[in-house]
């Protein structure tokens, strides 16, 4: 469980970043992070991972204070993906850099072995594993930097702007392994997203911040379906919503959207 | 003191930098010592980010080096640390003209007032802009490796052995980087008409006060004979 107790954070002495944020993330939740550029969505999820720490107020992970911990001494516990899946990459073959996590937590070569293919398998990348991950591609870039944080097997994950870069198959592949890991394992997934049709779909809740504020907490049907501050707080109603609000009804996919539609019946239509 | 340094213009800024260098060899060594307090107090006070605070940390760390190879090479203490001193403050007035002034006012200053080649001022301004993005790239990297559970806390050596995994990425990066600048140089234009649109900063009563003070400091040598 992760608790945020009144966390107020600046870079820059007179210019707050987040102000007196309050919230809890319980085990088990699938968490989308959401706000315009510049909110504090990134800075948030930082503090999370003790990446840095608050000018006041407290994190709490499992109850325990991290004011005096590092990244690595929660790597275990929560996995984090960054935004730029370049500057992640520390070893020579899509293999070590999975592992690099599990060696750097000294677990033997076996159970490295078992974890980096698990990993590499759940992301795609299985027949990557002996390429040089510098010259993937964008999208799989962004797989392995996900797949190198599954290799530790935390009960969290934060995942910053993961789906972006990624072609619809492959997006659609990665989120649902991770409602797959989230629903069967309880592994809580926090998302920092602009896709709102992703959140609609896969995330439970909804955190907005604006300008360093949390000012929305709730679900994506709440949050798409109240909708009137939505673009104040720099976010788009996913076309789904849209399309639902105007028929009056609520839907996360297009075949939810049909089935309202037609009365019960399956709509063909990939969404 | 914030508001004059952000009123100098990249010229005074040039002139100041270029000034400092001579003066770390010409001024009695407890003015040099004076320089890099106001320097270091000056440079805090107009920024004190991560950034700035790893840079200032990262010459420390460099000096400190380089007085130690004075010591191994058989100069005396003193010899190697004046030496020291005197390194710091010369880099330390780059780093000052850095945070404070924009590297494209700096390379237009090079190629309008002091005449220098168009392709020289690039390489210059590029080389200049690639530390704040080392250092930024470098920052990001740091916390993916331990974000990988690889902890830097501890020994002096452990923290140089974390930055060793780092180097290689980085430098693949910057390679990678270079290489899409000149291809986005050629997709531009790039010539000798690249900084003649951008408009020039004329020279304040700020300006003509810091470099009365620029003349009056290098002047010492003749003063401090007269005052004798």
């Amino acid at each position: 469980m992760i608790e945020a107790k009144d966390i107020n954070f600046a870079y820059r002495r007179g210019v707050p970043v987040l102000k007196d944020i309050e919230c809890t993330i319980k085990d088990g939740e699938f968490v989308a992070l959401l706000g315009h550029n510049g909110s504090g969505k990134t800075t948030l999820s930082r503090l999370f991972m003790a990446l840095d720490h608050p000018r006041s107020g407290q994190i709490l992970i499992d109850g325990k204070d991290i004011v005096n911990l590092e990244p690595a001494d929660l790597a275990d516990k929560i996995g984090y993906v960054f935004q730029n899946p370049d500057l992640q990459i520390l070893a020579d073959t899509v293999f070590d850099e999975v592992a690099y996590g599990p060696r750097a937590k000294k677990l033997t070569e076996a159970n490295v072995k078992t974890q980096v293919e698990a990993a590499l398998a759940a992301m795609g990348l299985s027949s990557l594993a002996g390429g040089y991950p510098r010259v993937l591609s964008f999208g799989q870039k962004r797989r392995l930097g996900v797949a190198a944080a599954l290799a530790l097997n935390p009960r969290t994950l934060i995942l910053d702007e993961i789906t972006n870069g990624q072609d619809a198959a492959e997006q659609t592949r990665m989120m649902e392994y991770l409602k797959a890991i989230n629903e069967e394992r309880g592994v809580t997934i926090i998302l920092i997203t602009h896709d709102m049709g992703i959140v609609r779909r896969y995330a439970k809740r909804t955190l907005v911040l604006t300008d360093g504020e949390l000012v929305f907490d709730g679900t994506p049907q709440d949050l798409f379906e109240g909708g009137e501050h939505l673009e104040a707080w720099g976010l788009r109603r996913p076309v789904v919503s849209a399309l639902g609000a105007n028929f009056g009804v609520s839907a996360a996919t297009v075949d939810e959207l049909c089935a309202h539609l037609v009365k019960g019946d399956e709509c063909d239509e990939d969404d | 003191m914030k508001t004059i340094e952000f009123k100098l213009t990249a010229f005074t800024w040039i002139i100041i930098t270029l000034a400092v260098t001579a003066w770390v060899f010409i001024l009695p060594l407890q003015a040099v010592a004076t320089i890099l307090v106001v320097q270091l107090a000056g440079l805090l006070y107009v920024k004190h980010d991560r950034m700035t605070l790893a840079a200032i940390g990262g010459l420390a760390v460099f000096t400190g080096m380089m007085v130690l190879l004075q010591l191994l090479f058989g100069s005396s203490l003193e010899v190697s640390l004046t030496g020291g001193l005197r390194m710091l403050v010369m880099t330390m007035a780059f780093l000052c003209m850095l945070a404070t002034t924009r590297i494209q006012d700096i390379a237009k200053t090079l190629v309008d007032r002091f005449h220098l080649p168009v392709e020289y001022a690039f390489m210059l301004t590029t080389a200049l802009r690639f530390v704040p993005n080392f250092l930024e790239d470098s920052a990001i990297t740091l916390d993916a490796q331990s974000c990988r559970g690889y902890s830097n806390r501890g020994s002096f050596l452990k923290h140089m052995v974390s930055y060793v995994v780092v180097i290689r990425p980085l430098v693949m990066r910057a390679v990678a980087k270079s290489e899409t600048l000149a291809l986005a140089m050629e997709l531009k234009g790039f010539g000798k008409n690249t900084y003649k649109n951008m408009p020039q900063e004329p020279l304040t009563i700020v300006d003509f006060l810091a470099l009365l003070l620029v003349v009056f400091l290098s002047s010492y040598p003749f003063w401090a004979k007269l005052l004798k």
